[in-house]
C-alpha cells in the first residue's frame, strides 16, 4: 500500500443520537429530525409511516440538535452544534428542498476546559437565548434580539463544576435556568439562575433543592401550565417547582431518554437502560401538582433518544440496537405490553470487532461484525451488491432472449416463460405440481427465434419473429392475427407493450403497429437513413398500456432519438459519440422521474433526463457497468421500479433520494433477465447466466446488504476458522434479573453458513474474554483457536492474571488443548512466525508451542518485551511488530530469531491515544485514535542517525470523525483481475457509530489528480451550515490541529457525481479536465466499496 | 481500567472523558518510580525542571553548580535488571568549564515554547542567557540588574518573543529574542521578584509575584498593571440572590430519598471526583466592583497577596485559576477573571521561604504538586485537602515538572538528586518463571 490514502464510508453511521419533532419543512408538516452523530436525517410524518426527505452530511461531531420557533415564524428552526465547537441555524427552502444557514458561528473560547460530561446546548422555551455548556465553570449565553436574529455571544461563569445536566424552564419572566450538579462529596442538587442579559451575569434563581438522589442524571422541565422541572434518579423520580415538591420511588433503573407525550407535559415516556419503556404520569388538578405514577408500558431497543410523534406513534432512536418506530397501544398484548413495533431501522454500531470472510468462495468480501450491545448485540453480515436467492434452476445452452406472460390480462401471476434460441423458441411454464415443464402455445412459432413477445390487452399475446408479429389469444393459445413483414424485409429489433408495437426491418425500416380486439393494425410507417439497432416504447405515461414516445437507437451515427408516436415524427436526437452502438435503449421512470437509458456494446451506460411532455434530453451522464453489452429490462421489486442491466457485470439500477444508483448483483455473468411473478415463485426473477437458466428472487435494492443475528448477548471478540468452517465469538451475557448486575463470558463456536451456536465454552467467575485467533503453529498441522483472557476482579484496578486458551475444532465441538496462566490481560493474541505473540498488559509476550513427553503440547514462554502503558493493539508482518499503545502512539519492535528476543526499533513519539491499527506495507503504518483521527507512520530505516532511525515519522493525518474500534485488510467487492480499481489495495473498518468504510491507497498520479478534485470540490459543495470542509478534516486532538494530509475524503470526492451539470462543467473547467473523464474516474472508485 | 476499555469501544464513555479518567486514575497512583531512573549529573542543588512543550520528550535540568542538563525521557540509554528499569542519562550537561557557562548558581533554565532548538536560562551572575540546543552555544546573552530568580514565555504567544525576567530588582524587565535587546520593563512591585507567569489565556498578560507579598497582573501593551491581587477580597456574595427566593429554598436533609452513595456504575464518581468549590453564598450586602483598572486608588495598589514574599505561581491550564504560594507558607488559589480568593483552604504546610518554588498542575488542573521542604505535597485543588505526598529527596525540593504526556513527575533538590515518580508498573517475571519452566522440564 502507500502513504497516499483514500477514506471512504462504506456504510453510513446508523446510530441515532438525537431526535426531534416538530414543524421543520411547513407550517402544516410534522417533521421528525433524527442526527446519526455525522450526519442530519429530515423525514416527513405521513399516514404511511416516516418518509425520507433528506439526509445531508454535517462537517462535524453533531453534539446537539434543538427545533425551536422564533417569533413571529410559522415554522420551526433547526440549532446543531458540533463538538468542535461550530454551531449553524439552519432553515428549510420548501423551493430546493434544501437547508438554508440561517445563522453560523464558533463558539469556542480560549479559557476553560472541555467539560467531561458531554457538551450541553438548550434553547430558551420563549426563544430569548441559546444556552450552551462546553467548557467546566462557563455558560455561554447567545441572546435573540427582537426579530429572531442571534447577538453577540457571552459567558458567564458558573460556579458548579461537575455540571450533569442544564434546562431552561418555561414560565419564567426571565430565561431561568435550572442546573443539576454535583458537589465535592459527591452529593447531587439542583439550583436555578435566573440569566440577566443586560449585566451579562447570573441572578440567583427562584428555588433550589438539595440532596437529590445519588444518580440523579437527567432534568425534564414541564411547560405551562405546570411548570416546574422532573428530577430523573435511579431511585427516585421527583418533581419540583417554586410552591410543589412530588416525588415517587421507582424501580432502579438508569433512565437514558425521555419524550413528552402532550403538549401540556402532563406524560412522559421514559426509556431505560435495559430497554424498558414507561409512562410517567404528573396527576394534577388545575394547575396544581398533586402526585407522580409511573407505569412500564414495555420492551423496546435500548433507547438513546425518544420521539413522541403522534397518534400514539413513537421514534426509539438507539444506540446499541436497531432504532425503532413503535405503537403503544391500549390495550396489553398476552405478554402484558404495550408497545407494538411497526418497523425497524437497522443500526449496525457499536462495531466492536469484525472480520472479512468469503463465505460463498466467490471472491466477494463479506463483512461480519460484531453490534449492538447488552441485549441487543447481534452478529450482523454486510455483504456488498445484491444477492440473488436461487430456488430453481434448469441447464440451458444459448439462451437468445427471454420474456414472461401471463395466461389473461387480469392474472396477477406470470404463467408462460418463453426462452427464444438461435433457431427455435421454447415455452416454459409451471404445471401443477409447482415445476417449471415445456409446454405448447399453438399460436406461436415455435421454429425461429423470437424477438420480442409481450401479453396484449383484450386477453391477447404478441410474438415478433424475423418474419412476422403474431397475435394470439391467451386463453385459446390460438393465433387470432397476423402482420407480415413485406418481402425481402426481415424483422431486425422489435418491442412492444400491451397495445403498441414498433419494429424494425433492415434499410432503415420502422413500422409502427397498434392492437386491437383480434386485429394488428399498421399505424405508421417511417424510413430512417441508417438501420435501427435497439428500440423501446415502455410506457411511462400516465397511460400504463400505451406510450407517447419510442427511444430509437441508430447504427451509423451512433444516435439515440426519441420519435412521438403514433405519427412517428423525430422529436429529439442525441449523438452519444464515440463508435459503439447503442444495443438496448430503454425509457423508465423512477421516483417520478423520467429516464431514458442507453446501453452500449462496450458495457457503458449512458443516462438522460426526460422530459416526457417535450420528449426533450438533458443531463447527460455516463457510466461504465462493465466490458460486454448490456441488455436492459425493467422488474419491479417492494413496488418500486428498478432495472435489471445484463451484462459480464450485472448491474440493478435504482433510484434513491432522486438519484441514480448502480448495484451489482453477486452473479458472475448474466446474458438475460425477465422478471417471472409465478405463483409457486412470486416476485422471482428468471436469468440467464452461463448455459444456465435460473429462477430467484432478488434481495431488498440496497447496495449494501445486511443480515442479522441477533444473539440476546453481546458478542466482543469475533474470528472465522477456514478450516472447520465456524466462527469463533467471545461473548457476554448480562444477567439484569438480580440487584447487581453481573455479567457472564463465554467463547461460542458458530456453523459460518446457518450461524447457529454449536459449541459453548463458559468461562471462569470474572473471566473476561479479550481476544481471539485462529493460527497454527509450527511442527503441527492442526488449527486451533487461541483466546486470551483477563480475570477482572472488583477489587483490582488492572488485571493481574489472565489465560490463553486454546482449542481444536472436533466433530462440531470446542476441545481445550492447552491453556497458560499469564500476568494480566491477554489484550491482543497474533500468530507469529508458528508461534503465538500476545500482549499482556504491558507487555508483548512471545510463547512457542512445545510437545511435551506425553504427546501433548504446552505453550512455553520464549520472550518479551517490556516498556509500554497498556499495549492494546498489535499487528505483526514478517519479523516485525506493530504495537498500539493505550497512550504511546505507534511502536515498531523486531523479532531477531538468533538471540530469540524482541527489541524495539522506532517509536512515533507523539502521545496519541490509540484505538487501532493496522500494517499498511513494509515501511507504512495505520493508526487511529481516541480523537477521531486517523494517521499514517513510516519507517526511516534510512535515516542518518540513531535518532533519525528510532522515529516512526508521521506522514499522514486526517480527521475522520469516527471511532475506529478495527481495522482489517480485504475489500467488500468482488477484485476483477482486468479492472484498474481490482490492484488498489484497501483496508476496511468499523467503528463505533455503525460505520464501515475502507482505505484505499492510491497511486502518486491518482492521488494528485483527486487531491485537485477535492479542493475544487471545496469550492463548489459547501458545507451544510457553512461549515468548513478544511476544518472538519484537519487533524485535530487537545494537543494541536493541523491540516489533512496524505488522506482524501471519499465522501466528498464521490458527491461529484450528484452534482447538476452546471456544477459539474465549473469543475470540469477547473480542472481541466472533460466531465465524462472525471465521471469515469470518480465512478471507479465507488466500484472500491 | 479494563472495563474502561470496553466501554469505550462500546461507545458507553466518550473517548475524551476516557482518556480523562484514565490520567487521573493513573496521577491518583504516582509513585517513586520503579522502572525509569534519572542520572543526575549535577554537583549542586538542582532549582529547576522542565519537561519541553512541543514533544513531552527532553527534560532540561538547572542547578546551583552552574550545570545545565537535559536528558530524553522517552528514550532510555540504557537499561538495568533485565531491561526492567531504564536509565537516563544526561544527553549533554554544560558546567562552569563551558566557555560560555554561567559563573553561579542556574536559578531558572526553561525550553523555548516553539520547538526544542533553543533554551533560556536565568543565574545569579545577573545573567539570561540563550542557548543553541544542538550546539550547545549561546546564542544571545542579557545582563540582568541583579540576581535572576524566574524567567518565563508564553506558550500562547504567536506575536512576541518575549522572556519575562524576575530579579532582585523591583523591575520586570521583557527581554526580546528577536531583538536581542530588553523590550520594557515593568514597574510597580515594591522588591525584589521571585515570580513570573504568563497567562495561559492571553499572551499579553503577565502574572508576577514579588517579594513585597504583592501578586500582579499587567497587560504588556499597556502602561502600569491592571490588576494586584487582594488577599481578603473574596467572591462571597458576589452573585446576589433575587429577594423572594430564599424562603421556598428547602433541603431534603434527613428525608429518605437520598439512599447510600452507589459507587458503581456511576458516570461522574471517579478519583477526582470533588471539584464543586466549597463557597457557600450566605448573605450580600454590595456586590463589590471587580476589575480594577491602571491608575488605581493607591490602596488597591498595596495589597497583597500574602505575608511576606510570593515564592510560587502557576495559572491553571484552562486559564480560569492562579494558584500561588508565598513564604508564609501558605497557598492561595484565585479566580483570575475576578481577581478573588477563592477562600479555598489548603492544608497548612512549611514551605521553602528563601527561594522562589516550582508548583506544577495536571493538566485538568484537578491537582497540584508543591514542594514542602523535603516533600513534595499533592493537593485536591478545588478542596486543598492533601491526596498524597512524595517523601524521597533527602534535603529541601525546589522543583518539580509533570509531563502530562505520561503522567510522571520530576523533582529536584537541594540533594542534588533528580527522582521520577510514576504510576506503578506491573513488574512480573514471567521471563524467570519460563526458565522456571525449563527447569521442570529438565527434572521430570
Amino acid at each position: 500500500m502507500s502513504i497516499w490514502n483514500y477514506v471512504v464510508t462504506a456504510h453510513k453511521p446508523t446510530n441515532v443520537t438525537h431526535s426531534c419533532v416538530g414543524n421543520f419543512t411547513s407550517p402544516q408538516d410534522l417533521n421528525l429530525i433524527i442526527a446519526k452523530c455525522t450526519r442530519i436525517e429530515i423525514h416527513l410524518l405521513t399516514p404511511q409511516g416516516l418518509q425520507p426527505m433528506l439526509d445531508v452530511p454535517i462537517y462535524g461531531r453533531i453534539a446537539t440538535v434543538e427545533l425551536f420557533r422564533p417569533h413571529g415564524e410559522t415554522q420551526d428552526f433547526l440549532f446543531i452544534a458540533t463538538e468542535r465547537y461550530k454551531f449553524c441555524v439552519l432553515q428549510w427552502d420548501p423551493e430546493t428542498s434544501e437547508l438554508i444557514t440561517r445563522a453560523m458561528g464558533d463558539v469556542s473560547d480560549r479559557i476553560g476546559r472541555p467539560t467531561d460530561n458531554g457538551q450541553i446546548g438548550i434553547i430558551d422555551p420563549d426563544c430569548r437565548l441559546i444556552g450552551l455548556h462546553l467548557y467546566d465553570g462557563l455558560f455561554k449565553v447567545i441572546p435573540f434580539d427582537n426579530r429572531g436574529q442571534l447577538k453577540e455571544a457571552f459567558n458567564i461563569r458558573l460556579e458548579e463544576l461537575q455540571v450533569l445536566d442544564i434546562k431552561f424552564l418555561y414560565g419564567c419572566p426571565k430565561p431561568t435556568i435550572v442546573v443539576l450538579y454535583q458537589d465535592n462529596k459527591d452529593a447531587r442538587h439542583v439550583k436555578t439562575y435566573e440569566v440577566a442579559l443586560k449585566d451579562k451575569d447570573f441572578v440567583e434563581g427562584p428555588w433550589s433543592q438539595n440532596n437529590l438522589d445519588n444518580g440523579a442524571d437527567l432534568l425534564i422541565p414541564v411547560p405551562p401550565p405546570l411548570c416546574g422541572v422532573l428530577i430523573i434518579g435511579e431511585e427516585t423520580i421527583v418533581y419540583c417547582s417554586a410552591n410543589a415538591f412530588k416525588a415517587i420511588p421507582i424501580r432502579p433503573s438508569i433512565t437514558k431518554a425521555y419524550g413528552r407525550i402532550d403538549p401540556d407535559g402532563s406524560r412522559y415516556l421514559l426509556g431505560d437502560h435495559t430497554g424498558l419503556l414507561s409512562l410517567l404520569v404528573i396527576t394534577h388538578e388545575k394547575e396544581k401538582v398533586t402526585g407522580l405514577r409511573i407505569e412500564t408500558l414495555g420492551e423496546t431497543s435500548i433507547a438513546s433518544t425518544i420521539s413522541y410523534l403522534d397518534n400514539a406513534f413513537v421514534y426509539i432512536g438507539s444506540s446499541c440496537g436497531d432504532s425503532q418506530l413503535i405503537k403503544l397501544n391500549l390495550q396489553p398484548d398476552a405478554k402484558g405490553s404495550y408497545v407494538e413495533v411497526l418497523e425497524r431501522y437497522v443500526n449496525l454500531g457499536p462495531i466492536v470487532d469484525f472480520c472479512v470472510v468469503d463465505l460463498e468462495r466467490q471472491g466477494q468480501g463479506q463483512v461480519v461484525t460484531c453490534s449492538g450491545a447488552y441485549k441487543d448485540g447481534s452478529l450482523r453480515i454486510v455483504r456488498n451488491g445484491i444477492g440473488i436467492n436461487e430456488q430453481a434452476s434448469v441447464e440451458l445452452q444459448g439462451i437468445k432472449g427471454m420474456w414472461s406472460l401471463r395466461s389473461s390480462t387480469d392474472d396477477p401471476f406470470d404463467t408462460f416463460l418463453v426462452v427464444s434460441f438461435i433457431s427455435e423458441t421454447r415455452i416454459l411454464a409451471m404445471n401443477l405440481d409447482d415445476e417449471l415443464e415445456e409446454t405448447e402455445i399453438e399460436g406461436f412459432c415455435s421454429q425461429v427465434q423470437t424477438l420480442f413477445c409481450h401479453d396484449a390487452i383484450h386477453n391477447q399475446l404478441v410474438q415478433v419473429t424475423s418474419s412476422t408479429v403474431r397475435l394470439v389469444s391467451s386463453t385459446t393459445r390460438e393465433l387470432r392475427h397476423e402482420w407480415h413483414a413485406p418481402s425481402g424485409y426481415s424483422v431486425n429489433v422489435a418491442t412492444a407493450n400491451a397495445t403498441q408495437v414498433l419494429l424494425a426491418t433492415g434499410g432503415g425500416h420502422l413500422v409502427y403497429l397498434e392492437i386491437g380486439d383480434g386485429i394488428l393494425t399498421e399505424v405508421k410507417h417511417a424510413r430512417l437513413e441508417y438501420e435501427i439497432s435497439s428500440l423501446d416504447i415502455n410506457p411511462i405515461g400516465e397511460n400504463p398500456n400505451y406510450s407517447h414516445l419510442a427511444a430509437v437507437g441508430m447504427w451509423t451515427d451512433i444516435s439515440v432519438r426519441i420519435f412521438s408516436l403514433p405519427d412517428l415524427n423525430l422529436i429529439t436526437k442525441e449523438h452519444l459519440g464515440g463508435e459503439i452502438i447503442p444495443r438496448s435503449v430503454l425509457l423508465c421512470t423512477f421516483e417520478g422521474i423520467s429516464y431514458l437509458l442507453c446501453a452500449l456494446g462496450d458495457g457503458h451506460l449512458i443516462n438522460f433526463l426526460l422530459n416526457t411532455s417535450t420528449g426533450e434530453l438533458s443531463d447527460r451522464k455516463k457510466v461504465s457497468l462493465g466490458t460486454q453489452p448490456i441488455t436492459l429490462r425493467t422488474f419491479s421489486s417492494k413496488n418500486a421500479t428498478h432495472v435489471f442491466a445484463a451484462s459480464d457485470r450485472p448491474t440493478v439500477i435504482y433510484s434513491s433520494n432522486k438519484k441514480l444508483l448502480y448495484s451489482n448483483v453477486n452473479l458472475k455473468e448474466v446474458s438475460h433477465m425477465c422478471p417471472f411473478n409465478s405463483a409457486a415463485f412470486p416476485d422471482s426473477l428468471a436469468i440467464a447466466k452461463e448455459g444456465e437458466l435460473t429462477i430467484g428472487t432478488i434481495d431488498d435494492i440496497q447496495k449494501l446488504h445486511i443480515r442479522s443475528i441477533p444473539l440476546g448477548e453481546q458478542a466482543r471478540r469475533i474470528c472465522h476458522q477456514e478450516q472447520s468452517r465456524t466462527f469463533a465469538i467471545c461473548c457476554l451475557k448480562y444477567n439484569q434479573t438480580s440487584a447487581d448486575e453481573s455479567e457472564v463470558h463465554f467463547v461460542r463456536l458458530l456453523d459460518d453458513q446457518t450461524f447457529e451456536c454449536i459449541s459453548t465454552y463458559p468461562l471462569d467467575t470474572f473471566e473476561y474474554g479479550c481476544s481471539i485467533i485462529s493460527c497454527s503453529f509450527s511442527d503441527d498441522n492442526n488449527v486451533y483457536y487461541c483466546v486470551g483472557t483477563a480475570y477482572v476482579l472488583p477489587e483490582e484496578n488492572e488485571p493481574t492474571k489472565g489465560r490463553i486458551l486454546v482449542f481444536v475444532v472436533e466433530d462440531g465441538k470446542l476441545q481445550l488443548i492447552a491453556e497458560k496462566e499469564t500476568k494480566g490481560a491477554v489484550y491482543s493474541l497474533n500468530a507469529f512466525n508458528g508461534k503465538l505473540l500476545a500482549a499482556i498488559n504491558q507487555k508483548i509476550q512471545l510463547y512457542k508451542w512445545m510437545l511435551r513427553d506425553d504427546g501433548t503440547h504446552e505453550l512455553q514462554s520464549e520472550c518479551g518485551h517490556h516498556g509500554h502503558i497498556l499495549a492494546l493493539y498489535v499487528q505483526t508482518r514478517g519479523d516485525f511488530i506493530i504495537v498500539g499503545d493505550l497512550m504511546k502512539s505507534i511502536s515498531l519492535l523486531i523479532y531477531k530469531h538468533e538471540e530469540g528476543a524482541i527489541e524495539e526499533r522506532a517509536r512515533d513519539y507523539n502521545a496519541n491515544w490509540m484505538s487501532a491499527v493496522e500494517i499498511l506495507d513494509d515501511d507504512i503504518y495505520l493508526g487511529a485514535e481516541n480523537s477521531f483521527n486517523l494517521f499514517t507512520v513510516r519507517k526511516n530505516s534510512e535515516g542518518a542517525t540513531d535518532e533519525e532511525r528510532g522515529r516512526l515519522e508521521v506522514v499522514g493525518e486526517y480527521h475522520l470523525g469516527e471511532f475506529i474500534n478495527r481495522f482489517r485488510h480485504g475489500s467488500l467487492v468482488m477484485r476483477l483481475p482486468d479492472s484498474e480499481v481490482g490492484q488498489i489495495p484497501t483496508v476496511i473498518f468499523g467503528t463505533i457509530n455503525g460505520v464501515i468504510g475502507v482505505i484505499a491507497s492510491l497511486p502518486h498520479e491518482q492521488y494528485v489528480f483527486l487531491e485537485k478534485l477535492q479542493s475544487n470540490l471545496r469550492k463548489v459543495i459547501k458545507g451544510v451550515g457553512g461549515l468548513s470542509h478544511e476544518q472538519w478534516r484537519s487533524f485535530n486532538n487537545e494537543k494541536k490541529t493541523v491540516d489533512a494530509r496524505n488522506f482524501l475524503d471519499g465522501d466528498l470526492i464521490e458527491s461529484f457525481l450528484d452534482l447538476n451539470r452546471s456544477k459539474m462543467d465549473e469543475i470540469s473547467k477547473a480542472m481541466g479536465v472533460s466531465v465524462e473523464e472525471l465521471c469515469k474516474r470518480v465512478e471507479e472508485l465507488t466500484r472500491l466499496h | 481500567m479494563w472495563k474502561q476499555i470496553r466501554d469505550r469501544e462500546e461507545g458507553k464513555i466518550r473517548s475524551e472523558s476516557f482518556a480523562h479518567r484514565f490520567k487521573s486514575n493513573r496521577i491518583a497512583q504516582l509513585q517513586l518510580s520503579n522502572y525509569k531512573d534519572i542520572v543526575s549529573p549535577h554537583k549542586g542543588a538542582v532549582n529547576s525542571l522542565q519537561i519541553d512543550l512541543t514533544e513531552g520528550r527532553y527534560l532540561l535540568s538547572a542547578a546551583s553548580d552552574a550545570s545545565l542538563a537535559i536528558y530524553d525521557v522517552q528514550r532510555a540509554t540504557d537499561y538495568e535488571s533485565g531491561g526492567l528499569i531504564s536509565k537516563h542519562k544526561c544527553l549533554f550537561v554544560v558546567d562552569k568549564q563551558h566557555d560560555f557557562g554561567h559563573k553561579y548558581a542556574i536559578s531558572s533554565a526553561i525550553w523555548y515554547p516553539v520547538d526544542t532548538g533553543l533554551f533560556i536560562t536565568g543565574s545569579y551572575d545577573h545573567h539570561i542567557k540563550v542557548w543553541d540546543t544542538n550546539t550547545t552555544q549561546v546564542v544571545m546573552n542579557f545582563e540582568m540588574p541583579g540576581k535572576v530568580y524566574r524567567t518565563a514565555m508564553s506558550t500562547l504567544a504567536t506575536s512576541h518573543m518575549l522572556i519575562a525576567a524576575g530579579t532582585e530588582d523591583v523591575q520586570v524587565r521583557l527581554c526580546d529574542i528577536a531583538s536581542g535587546a530588553f523590550a520594557h520593563t515593568l514597574s510597580g512591585h515594591r522588591d525584589g521578584v521571585m515570580t513570573v507567569e504568563w497567562s495561559t489565556s492571553s499572551e499579553w498578560v503577565l502574572v508576577t509575584g514579588g517579594c513585597d507579598g504583592a501578586i500582579r497582573f499587567w497587560d504588556i501593551r499597556r502602561a502600569g498593571c491592571f490588576l494586584v491581587l487582594n488577599q481578603s477580597s473574596t467572591q462571597l456574595g458576589r452573585r446576589p440572590p433575587i429577594l423572594k427566593c430564599s424562603m421556598t429554598t428547602k433541603s431534603l436533609v434527613g428525608q429518605t430519598l437520598c439512599t447510600k452513595p452507589r459507587a458503581a456504575q456511576r458516570k461522574l464518581s471517579h478519583g477526582s471526583g470533588s471539584r464543586q468549590l466549597p463557597i457557600g453564598r450566605i448573605s450580600a450586602k454590595v456586590p463589590m466592583k471587580q476589575r480594577l483598572h491602571p491608575g488605581m486608588l493607591s490602596t488597591q495598589d498595596r495589597a497583597t497577596a500574602h505575608y511576606g514574599a510570593v515564592t510560587g505561581l502557576k495559572v491553571t491550564e484552562d486559564g480560569m485559576y492562579l494558584l500561588s504560594a508565598g513564604s508564609d507558607s501558605r497557598l492561595r488559589l484565585w479566580d483570575v477573571e475576578s481577581g478573588c480568593n477563592t477562600l479555598v483552604n489548603f492544608e497548612t504546610v512549611r514551605l521553602q521561604t528563601n527561594k522562589p518554588i516550582q508548583l506544577v498542575t495536571t493538566q485538568d488542573s484537578d491537582r497540584v504538586f508543591v514542594p514542602c521542604m523535603r516533600s513534595v505535597k499533592a493537593f485536591d485543588m478545588w478542596s486543598g485537602n492533601t491526596c498524597a505526598t512524595f517523601r524521597g529527596h533527602y534535603e529541601c525540593v525546589n522543583s518539580c515538572c509533570f509531563s502530562q504526556q505520561d503522567q510522571e513527575l520530576y523533582t529536584g533538590g537541594n540533594d542534588r538528586q533528580i527522582l521520577v515518580w510514576s504510576p506503578p508498573r506491573l513488574i512480573d517475571d514471567e521471563a524467570n518463571e519460563g526458565s522456571m519452566e525449563d527447569q521442570d522440564n529438565w527434572s521430570s
